[in-house]
């Protein structure tokens, strides 16, 4: 009987667990170690003992590529832009440096102005003193058609051979502006994952384990280490919290998943079994991506935030001083008001107890004082997530709509009941659950409940076709694949067929089930000139939405 | 931070007709501009979800007869209901304006409704205005149309208010859809001189808009010093229109709207789906959110030739001249019917292009110096020859008003198949058929 092994590499905590027929076989935590995170999801793997045990996969979540762009340590890449006309590149921030090129399309991918080719004699010269910079193309509208990224492709790809080139088109949705940033952050992201996966290959091989090494992706999906965009696996944390509540509940169930971290929150959201997947990309740091990913938010609250008492007023910051003083640590955090208020029986009473008294002045220190304050401190933190819920709950209702039937058809009075996990969320259950009126439910194995969402992943699939036939053109979004379209125009039964063709192949690649594949709705919008249907647009797409393999049972 | 909102509704379900100029495909290629621009990424946009209008909201100001739920509403509730998102977001200072871009379009569409015309069943725009009214206190509101059409049903919604100033400029009525619009129609005999019609001859450009703009109706919106501007954005009178002949650019309409400065600004026609939405919607947008649009280009040129200069200068003040010198001519009926007071008598034809009928209908208007003066109207389809009659009590009515409108539903109520109350005063609706009140919603 073969194993699966789930690692979620967090900010203070890297969990493992080890599961088989959908039960916790072993688990463990270790601290995590920033400066090296590949070291520390191997000794998390030590941990479980695998050796002798037959691994059927390995899944891994790391922050590995989040915190070289949060920590500015990627290298820089030439970013170069085809803009065309339209709204100025200044209007929105950029936090990289580009060069422009002339050259434009139109919304229907049509060639509105060439591309001028003494530009690119000017470009090469400026790039042959950086040759070991990669370069990302990036062109408005080049996800309905890629010739100027191509040309110049080609033409750099002669001049310069050692370069290492990305094209926009290739990550084929809209966008302009943040497929421009997208392709930057994957290129120069892409070295330092190569390294990683080597290393862990190795790593894994000198344990003996030949099992494949997936890794989580922030929408939830999971992918094969050599297949994945590094860009991808941005904010696979929150995606596991949420995947570890899907494997610890019913399927149907509609929740609010609360994962209470070292330093942060995530809060997820879950309708009917589905996580809420965002309805614009992932922002990170000063870039916003086309990253697919679940709407979360992050509070920048845990149970080791540092309690900071200023001019009689309590805080919660943000980063932590160590852990909390009721395990030894030397600062008052909201663990150690959890512990007073015996909420908890983490850790020492009386230190807690002291930790919290220290907050007030020594005139000031009556038990019904610092009982006050330790509630104040659970208040502020309840209240925080209390916000942050209700603002995903916003966005959830806020959500767009281009249709008549997704309108009429807005499911907007789910009830939600409340999912926690992480340390200390046993003691802010009933907090939590007063100020939000709503039922909370711990998790049976919340202390590694994102390490299990890793483990119980199921690869997700999103295949969304754009096809104009008075073109004779064909897109694919989620590969940047572009070609001929040779069929009728005015196509009904036989675009279904054609985009399933596409996405079966596709997903056989991807070793996806190609039953489980779900196809949307097609929309036709027939294309009209001197009031005469002359073609059609279609949209339409085939998913895997994201979801787990099974429910863990006690 | 000012905010800008955007509602973005194109409707990709819902059309007139499968090669229809309203159809799917109507706001395809705004949508691929401005998603593709990244304009919902500006830091100072917000994007709203769209609503569905209630029929308390759109019975308050349009009398859809017989009765509504004999029309298909579902697309014209969302468009208005959108609308409204916008508006309620600037009255709760979320935004600081707003452009909602929506199908289906609605100017067209006046106080009775009986079925479509010129696209338009329900009016986004008047249904918005008293809503603002109603809920926030607003009371004065200006609604510029720059729709290539004539905003006949804004017009008619709002002809004997005094507190809503309705300007059109438009392609001239001789020459297009509906065929009204001109400079003797300033008004009803409470509310003269608040409807302005500005008829353009056919070949004007971005220049002359912006003369006239500058020359003739910002002067007059700033002498009605109104609480609130209302743009009806049509785009049907860029150079690519296949309906409208004039020769405005996208940049033309991104300064057109850094004129007008609207609170709110609302998408009416525009039927050159690929040639000038895309831009003109990204322009005013654009400029509603304090951006640089001088970078929206068309990939045609313009090939009509354009009327500007000293020859368009000449026609507007020889147009201005003769709206300044028409006089209003009331007629004064006496009817059994009527409660005391004198009751000015208008009688019109409204043709329905869509469907293809005539309505015919007779009003009675209250002369009153306090208020906006009580209003019946005894409407009827020429075709089903069905009748149905509408009482408005307007907004801010006078006590006499207000007991002239109660005294005409007692007259009213027992012998008419379907008569409307609208009292704007009160905020009521009510509905009577035979005598019997029938209950139009949930309470």
């Amino acid at each position: 009987m073969s194993y699966k092994l789930g690692i979620d590499v967090g900010g203070t905590f890297t969990d493992a667990v080890l599961i088989r027929d959908n039960e916790v076989q072993n688990k463990g935590k270790i601290p995590t170690d920033k400066e090296n995170l590949l070291e520390t999801i191997i000794r998390a793997t030590d941990l479980l003992d695998i050796s002798n045990r037959e691994i059927e996969q390995i899944t891994i979540s790391t922050t590995l590529v989040t915190n070289a762009i949060l920590q500015n340590h990627l290298p820089n890449v030439n970013l170069v832009l085809f803009p065309g006309s339209g709204m100025k590149l200044s209007s929105l921030p950029w936090p990289v440096d580009y060069k422009v090129l002339s050259g434009e399309l139109d919304f229907r991918g049509r060639e509105v102005s060439p591309p001028n080719k003494k530009e690119w004699l000017q470009l090469v010269e400026q790039l042959k003193s950086s040759p070991e910079q990669g370069i990302a193309i990036s062109g408005k509208f080049s996800h309905r058609n890629n010739i100027h990224e191509a040309q110049l492709a080609s033409y750099l790809e002669k001049e310069l051979p050692q370069a290492n080139i990305a094209l926009g088109s290739q990550l084929g949705q809209t966008n302009f502006y943040r497929r421009s940033l997208t392709t930057y952050l994957n290129l120069a992201s892409q070295r330092l994952f190569l390294e990683f996966a080597s290393q862990l290959r190795s790593a894994m091989a000198a344990r003996s384990c030949k099992a494949p090494v997936r890794v989580l992706k922030a929408d939830g999906g999971v992918l094969p280490l050599d297949k994945i965009r590094p860009v991808e696996s941005i904010y696979s944390g929150p995606a596991a919290s949420v995947l570890g509540a899907l494997a610890q509940s019913n399927s149907e169930d509609s929740y609010v998943v609360v994962d209470i971290g070292g330093t942060t929150t995530d809060i997820g959201l879950v309708l009917s079994g589905s996580p809420l997947i965002s309805a614009h990309g992932a922002r990170i740091g000063s870039f916003l991506t086309n990253v697919r990913s679940l709407a979360v938010r992050s509070v920048p609250i845990g149970g080791d935030s540092a309690v900071v008492m200023e001019n009689g007023q309590i805080s919660l910051a943000s980063y932590r001083l160590g852990p909390a003083y009721c395990i030894g640590g030397s600062n008052p955090t909201p663990t150690d008001a959890l512990r007073y208020l015996n909420l908890t029986d983490y850790g020492s009473y009386a230190k807690a107890e002291k930790a919290i008294a220290g907050l007030l002045p020594e005139n000031k220190r009556q038990p019904q004082d610092i009982r006050e304050t330790a509630e104040k401190i659970v208040s502020i933190m309840v209240d925080r997530i209390s916000r942050a819920i209700e603002e995903l709950q916003q966005e959830w209702k806020d959500e767009p709509a281009y249709k008549i039937w997704e309108v009429l058809h807005q499911n907007d009075d789910l009830e939600f009941y409340i999912q926690l996990s992480g340390g200390g969320s046993s003691g802010i259950s009933k907090a939590l659950s007063e100020r939000m009126n709503a039922k909370t439910v711990l998790m049976d194995f919340s202390e590694v409940s994102n390490a299990i969402g890793a483990a119980m992943a199921k690869p997700t699939f999103s295949w969304t076709l754009n096809l104009d036939t008075y073109l004779g053109r064909y897109r694919i979004e989620e590969t940047g694949e572009q070609g001929k379209w040779n069929g009728s125009k005015k196509p009904h039964k036989e675009v279904e067929q054609f985009l399933k063709d596409l996405a079966y192949r596709q997903a056989e690649t991807m070793g996806i089930e190609v039953n489980s594949l779900q196809q949307e709705q097609f929309d036709y919008f027939p294309l009209v000139e001197s009031y005469h249907t002359v073609g059609q647009i279609v949209r339409g797409g085939m998913h895997v939405t994201p979801g787990v393999v099974g429910r863990i049972v006690k | 931070m000012k905010k800008t909102g955007i509602i973005f509704f194109p409707a990709f379900d819902w059309s007139l007709g499968e090669s229809h100029p309203e159809r799917e495909e109507r706001l395809l290629y705004t949508q691929e501009q401005i998603f593709e621009e990244g304009i919902m990424d500006l830091p100072q946009v917000k994007q709203y979800s769209p609503g569905v209008a209630g029929l308390f909201e759109v019975m308050l100001t349009q009398a859809v007869f017989p009765h509504p739920h004999r029309h298909k509403l579902d697309a014209h509730l969302i468009a208005v209901g959108s609308s409204m998102v916008l508006s309620k977001a600037l009255m709760n200072k979320e935004i600081s304006n707003g452009f909602a871009m929506v199908r289906p379009p609605g100017h067209h569409s006046g106080a009775t409704v009986w079925g479509n015309r010129g696209f338009c069943t329900l009016n986004n725009e008047a249904i918005l205005v008293n809503n603002l009214r109603s809920q926030y206190g607003i009371k004065k509101v200006a609604i510029i149309d720059t729709d290539v059409h004539h905003g006949d049903g804004t017009q008619d919604v709002f002809y004997h208010d005094p507190n809503v100033l309705c300007i059109s400029i438009h392609q001239d009525g001789r020459t297009i859809f509906p065929g009204t619009g001109f400079t003797d129609e300033q008004g009803g005999p409470n509310a003269w001189k608040t409807t302005v019609n500005i008829p353009l001859i056919p070949g004007v450009g971005d220049e002359g808009f912006l003369y006239a703009l500058e020359n003739w109706i910002l002067p007059r919106v700033n002498e009605f010093k109104p609480d609130i501007i209302i743009n009806s954005a049509g785009q049907d009178n860029h150079f690519t229109d296949p309906i409208g002949s004039m020769n405005c650019t996208a940049r033309g309409y991104g300064k057109i709207t850094d004129m007008i400065k609207p609170d709110l600004a609302v998408l009416e026609g525009g039927y050159s789906i690929e040639g000038a939405l895309p831009y003109i919607n990204m322009a005013i947008f654009l400029a509603l959110a304090g951006e640089d649009y001088s970078g929206v280009i068309e990939p045609h040129k313009p090939t009509r030739s354009e009327i500007g200069g000293e020859t368009f200068r000449t026609y507007l003040a020889k147009l201005k001249q003769q709206h300044d010198n028409i006089q209003p001519d009331w007629i004064i009926r006496r009817e059994s019917f009527l409660p005391t007071g004198d009751w000015v008598y208008l009688e019109k034809n409204v043709f329905y292009d869509t469907d293809w009928f005539q309505e015919n209908r007779k009003e009675y208007i209250r002369k009153c110096d306090s208020c906006g003066g009580t209003i019946l109207m005894l409407s009827q389809n020429l075709t089903t020859f069905e009748k149905a009659t509408l009482v408005r009590i307007p907004f801010q009515a006078c006590d006499s008003c207000e007991q002239a409108g109660y005294d005409l539903v007692e007259q009213f109520k027992k012998g008419e198949k379907n008569l409307l109350l609208q009292n704007q005063l009160r905020n009521q609706v009510h509905m009577w058929s035979q005598g019997e009140e029938v209950k139009l919603f949930e309470s």
